[in-house]
């Protein structure tokens, strides 16, 4: 079943809701789909997938049989049955995303490790020689903290400069970014610098939105960007992944944020090319020298059980009627529609339009709670947490240049819930959020007033 | 520090564990004669890291925000109290020594390309370094412009004077021509051939030889030697505690002096907390699974169960490995080597020259048949012989002790190799 956020491509069928039938005997049914994730923590509305995800208990048992293995016999398991079981994993991965070929497929704990991996190859070009001083690295200013933070660690400490690209918010549609991105680029291209990379997130976390990175990926070729970095945290198993169609030259995403994975599994797509051969695992062991693939498959004596059960996982999803993919669709239509539940009762709006909504959407807040800053934000979440049982992040938006500020909260939707839907949830999580934020605003409770 | 053998602080007892009971998960098939490698770990602490991550599938956020900082800073205090370190922000948790590895010479690297070090400056190593060390002092120190000078070692050694002797012959060399040593990696147990250094006494000399920094690799040191950082003097210490000290994998402690250069030491993969301390860096580098570092505090419970607590179980786990070796050796008609008190919880075992082990693939082959043929896990270590040498030991078995095991895997072992030596068996007949 083609999955209606394909990278970028919005034009989607409306597919009628699924009709209360009890689903054929085959397919994973409703209180099987509690009991695997029975060990979530009562009471609470758990509406945040996408920061930490979320492991079935199956997939969990998988798990603690491939640990019990390495504390049976670890030399045996070492020797034997340990790299054997990551190139099936590696395998399986390559399949999913339209790879070419398994050796374009390295495993890492997470996306931070993937960025850690491109952007060290990048600071040994600097200091090589390779690159020059004050060539570009260009970035989204809603990219990951940590990925900002690894190019000032491995960018713009050896000698490299930063183009950040602003992207709107509130947005409309893919158009918006397509031209704010041209603008960005051509910008920061001014007086001839060269850019080095491009660093594209394909689902910005905060805030949440789908981008057009195939289109995004066209541009920098055409404004001579060498090399492209797709920082797909959030993607597999939310989104349509096709690695050829997108057209990068890395690409990661977390298994264990939207594909059942145990913390922590990511994959690292690097197409093949001299390049790719030169990248390394900072953490290097006796494997430095034989490929980045494998090289992360031993960085030292460590658990690698959750880089294993991605077999298991593959037959968990396929329990699902339309596995994965129908399993991406019903979280997207639950979300928005969710999301448009919510901003109907506190008078607000979704942040971008539902083709642009992935599995999590964001949702204006009542202005009147007076979010004004990150801090208030935190504590906000911190509040929902704490008294209302209800788990989901909050983000703030700062002013657009010219807006008027200060005390002028009329109508100003300053903060956004970004709210997940995955398998496990239920209508009564998202009711639960707004029957908090309701009592909220009745009580003329703003940030200000807590804690 | 002996811990009161049965009684728990607030006064009620509690019974010396059941080994049994605690490593039943062991394949009971085996004779595991490696802890060395991979370590072990207790069930009362398998469960108790289940716990810890069930916590975290429970409510990821909650104990992301409440739980997870608080509970790695509970470990380091504990770490640093263990090894007599100052102050905890000396103390980061890692995945390994590895990572340990990694991270100091990465700033290495840094040096030489903001030439703080000249191309040419030197970091001295031990040749029986681990190899991923070496890799790492490949991939960091030589790429970045360094030279590696490696310190060969006499392999059997008869006594802590010949590495010292070795040592200074090396750093002379080390310094001639004016050259800078900017850093010197110490084992403080090597791995193989397996020998317990001088670390305190190379330290020394180190410093007097005016070299820029001293990294001891202690992978295998914390539940195997004494460890007192203040003591042996370096500037980074690295062990992992899932080796001897019941951890499940993975956890080891770096240990870094405090200094200027502790505020330069970061974690290479980059989270969002970069620039708040090499031990905050090193407690959150993404979304992961840190249970393991999380049960310091019931390893602690376990190992005080024990008589003597962990300083009783490395005396026994020391003369037990020694015994053990004495008997092989003697039953082989081979030595050890290395004397008893450079022996940790591990021990060299010469084996018969007859198994003709010529090569270090011969080792390995050696070492596959002992596991699938007669169920005794233990690594083979290859040593060229020296020139002149006449039918010279050039194959040891680096044999471990640790509290689970018992003499039966010492005679499995011991009848394994006789039998092998009685059918006239030899590595070139081994398949790969």
């Amino acid at each position: 079943m083609e999955d209606p956020q394909a990278n970028g491509d919005h034009n989607h069928n409306h597919i009628p809701k699924k009709l209360k039938l009890s689903s054929p005997s085959s397919f994973i049914s409703d209180s099987e789909i509690r009991q695997e994730f029975a060990h979530h923590q009562l009471g609470i509305a758990r509406i945040n997938n996408g920061s930490f995800g979320s492991c079935p208990a199956s997939i969990i048992a998988a798990q603690k049989r491939w640990q019990l293995r390495f504390l049976q016999q670890p030399d045996d398991f070492f020797f034997n049955h340990l790299q054997n079981g990551i190139l099936r994993s590696r395998t399986l991965i390559t399949s999913l995303i339209n790879a070419d070929h398994v050796d374009e497929v390295s495993i890492v704990d997470n996306a931070t490790t993937a960025a850690a991996i491109v952007l060290q190859h990048v600071g040994w070009a600097f200091a090589e020689g390779r690159f020059q001083k004050g060539d570009a690295v260009v970035m989204l200013h809603c990219a990951f903290q940590a990925v900002k933070k690894s190019i000032e660690a491995y960018v713009t400490r050896a000698g490299g400069s930063v183009i950040v690209v602003q992207l709107p918010f509130p947005i409309h549609s893919d158009q918006e970014i397509i031209a704010e991105f041209r603008k960005g680029l051509a910008m920061g291209k001014a007086h001839g610098r060269k850019v080095r990379l491009a660093i594209i997130d394909h689902i910005t976390s905060m805030p949440c939105v789908v981008i057009p990175v195939r289109e995004l990926v066209q541009i920098c070729r055409e404004e001579g960007v060498e090399q492209v970095f797709v920082d797909a945290a959030h993607a597999i198993g939310s989104v349509h992944v096709d690695v050829k169609e997108i057209g990068a030259d890395f690409y990661v995403s977390n298994l264990h944020k939207w594909f059942f994975c145990p913390p922590s599994v990511a994959f690292l797509y690097c197409r093949k090319s001299p390049i790719a051969l030169d990248l390394h695992h900072p953490v290097v062991s006796h494997e430095y020298g034989n490929g980045l693939a494998i090289e992360s498959a031993w960085i030292g004596t460590r658990d690698y059980s959750s880089q294993l059960v991605v077999p298991d996982v593959l037959d968990f999803v396929n329990r699902f009627e339309g596995g994965i993919a129908g399993i991406r669709k019903r979280n997207h239509d639950a979300v928005v529609r969710m999301g448009e539940l919510l901003a109907r009762a506190w008078g607000t709006h979704l942040g971008s339009p539902p083709e642009m909504c992935p599995s999590m959407a964001m949702v204006g807040l009542p202005s009147s709670l007076r979010i004004s800053s990150d801090d208030d934000a935190l504590k906000l979440r911190t509040h929902l947490r704490d008294h209302f049982e209800v788990e989901v992040p909050i983000y703030y938006q700062a002013l657009k240049d010219g807006e008027i500020g200060g005390d002028n909260w009329d109508g100003r939707v300053a903060g956004y819930a970004r709210i997940s839907h995955q398998v496990y949830n239920t209508v009564d999580d998202y009711l639960k959020l707004r029957d908090a934020i309701n009592q909220l605003v009745k009580d003329g409770v703003t940030c200000s007033d807590l804690p | 520090m002996a811990s009161d053998d049965h009684h728990i602080p607030n006064g009620s007892t509690t019974t010396p564990p059941d080994i049994q009971f605690e490593f039943a998960h062991h394949d009971p098939a085996i004779a595991r004669i490696n802890n060395g490698s991979f370590g072990s770990c207790p069930s009362s602490v398998i469960s108790a890291q289940q716990d810890w991550q069930l916590k975290w599938l429970q409510q990821p956020d909650d104990f992301y925000f409440n739980t997870l900082k608080p509970s790695i800073l509970k470990a380091r205090l504990i770490i640093r109290d263990l090894i007599n370190a100052d102050h905890v922000e000396e103390i980061s948790i890692v995945d390994n020594a590895t990572t340990a590895a990694a991270i100091v010479l990465q700033h290495v690297t840094w040096s030489f390309l903001s030439s703080q070090f000249q191309p040419g400056d030197a970091a001295i190593i031990l040749h029986y370094a681990y190899g991923a060390v070496k890799k790492s002092l490949q991939a960091y120190v030589a790429r970045a412009g360094g030279q590696i000078i490696e310190v060969k070692l006499p392999f059997p050694v008869n006594s802590d004077e010949e590495i010292i002797q070795e040592f200074r012959k090396a750093l002379e060399l080390g310094r001639m021509n004016g050259r800078k040593i900017r850093l010197a990696l110490i084992d403080h147990i090597t791995s193989m051939p397996s020998v317990v250094i001088p670390v305190k006494e190379l330290v020394k000399m180190c410093r007097e030889e005016d070299v820029d920094q001293i990294f001891v690799d202690g992978a295998h040191s914390i539940g195997c030697v004494d460890i007192d950082v203040k003591d042996i003097g370096a500037d980074y210490y690295t062990s992992n505690l899932h080796k001897w000290f019941f951890c499940p994998p993975a956890v080891a402690f770096l240990y870094c002096k405090k200094s200027d250069i502790l505020n330069q030491l970061h974690h290479p993969v980059v989270s969002h907390e970069y620039g708040n301390g090499l031990a905050i860096e090193s407690s959150w580098i993404g979304t992961r699974d840190y249970s393991a570092q999380l049960v310091v505090p019931e390893v602690m419970d376990f190992v005080n169960r024990f008589d003597g607590g962990i300083d009783g179980i490395k005396k026994r786990n020391h003369e037990k490995v020694v015994e053990m070796a004495i008997m092989l050796a003697k039953a082989w008609g081979t030595h050890l080597g290395v004397p008893p008190h450079m022996c940790s919880s591990m021990a060299m075992v010469g084996l018969p020259a007859c198994l003709g082990i010529f090569s270090h693939s011969d080792g390995l082959k050696l070492r596959a048949y002992l596991r699938d043929c007669f169920k005794v896990e233990v690594p083979i270590y290859h040593r060229e012989p020296e020139k002149g040498e006449d039918s010279p030991i050039t194959g040891y078995a680096r044999i471990s002790h640790q509290v689970y095991n018992t003499v039966e895997d010492y005679y499995k072992f011991r009848d394994a190799v006789n039998k092998l030596v009685n059918d006239g068996v030899t590595c070139a007949f081994l398949s790969d």
